[in-house]
């Protein structure tokens, strides 16, 4: 791959960003390609030594705000046609409506993880009042009941235990799909792009 | 090492190659080279935050009949500097600690 060839193909994988961003970064590679014919490699080499222009695109939208991609998505090549701006409004509480959908299953998931806490923090309040409890039988004499209440209370605390895990696993994979679904809809938006 | 940790350990160090001379991005890269990996995509990032942040400068200079940016560090990225040499002298204290305390098991 020559020069021209890297920094096209970059540029139309950065396409979905504003202008300057794309051109700034267009000089700043292809600065650091010449640096490098000039220390002697040829064209290809200089190419092949900054890396793969897929990496190079992938890292930069994982870095840039989603807020920059949407607005350049948002504001319009061209001024709109009446008909295209009744459109927009018509189809605008449709949008809306999805956005509203997917945002409350969003929460639904949390709120199904706030669950799970709570159960785990129920199987502590067991333990805790078990073994209180345990202490209340025995401090009126009643040993049996309070063994009892002390096995009770073991096991809630043995079961909280385990349930600990489990909850802060969900919590940790909910926050890492967060984080992929960010990048997906990024990814979404530059794809759009590409295709037009 | 850690993505954290090495972020911010090549802020310092981008610094740092243009501490006593202005540098551009392909220098950088090759003399940070022998100590820590850096892409030009990352270098880019850093580059751009340390702009936003005051600590360098950028300068577009004509070289062989080209453009080429040369970055300046400001005083903000040389406070930044003297910053992280107090914090490491702390931190290695804390190193030779936990050394200390490994050997004598």
């Amino acid at each position: 791959m020559n020069k021209e060839q890297f920094l096209t193909e970059l540029k139309n994988g950065l396409s979905g960003l504003p202008q300057n961003d794309i051109d700034e970064r267009m000089l700043f590679y292809g600065e650091m390609i010449d640096d490098r014919m000039e220390e002697g490699m040829n064209e290809e080499e200089a190419v092949s030594g900054i890396g793969s222009v897929d990496e190079i695109v992938s890292q930069t939208i994982s870095e840039v705000p989603l807020t920059k991609i949407v607005k350049k998505r948002m504001t319009p090549e061209r001024s709109l046609q009446t008909w295209e701006i009744v459109l927009i409004v018509l189809g605008l509480p449709l949008l809306a409506a999805f956005v509203a959908v997917v945002l409350s299953m969003y929460a639904v998931i949390w709120s199904l993880i706030i669950t799970l806490w709570a159960v785990e923090l129920t199987f502590i309040a067991c333990a805790l009042s078990g073994i209180a409890a345990a202490a209340a039988y025995w401090l009126h004499g009643n040993l049996i009941p309070g063994f009892a209440m002390l096995g009770a209370a073991f096991l809630c605390g043995g079961i909280s235990f385990f349930v600990f895990f489990g909850c802060l696993a969900a919590s940790k994979g909910i926050l890492h799909l967060t984080g992929k679904a960010a990048l997906g809809i990024k990814t979404m938006f530059i794809r759009k792009e590409n295709t037009k | 090492m850690d993505i954290q940790l090495k972020r911010g350990f090549l802020e310092i160090c981008v610094l740092a190659a243009i501490k006593n001379e202005d540098s551009y991005g392909y220098r950088i890269i090759k003399n940070l080279k022998p100590y820590i990996e850096l892409s030009e995509s990352t270098l880019y990032t850093i580059l751009k935050r340390l702009e936003a942040a005051k600590m360098l400068t950028v300068q577009t200079v004509e070289h062989d009949g080209r453009l080429r940016k040369y970055y300046h560090i400001t005083e903000a990225g040389l406070q930044r500097i003297e910053e992280f040499k107090a914090e490491w002298k702390e931190l290695i204290s804390v190193y030779q600690f936990v050394i200390k305390e490994d050997d004598h098991e």
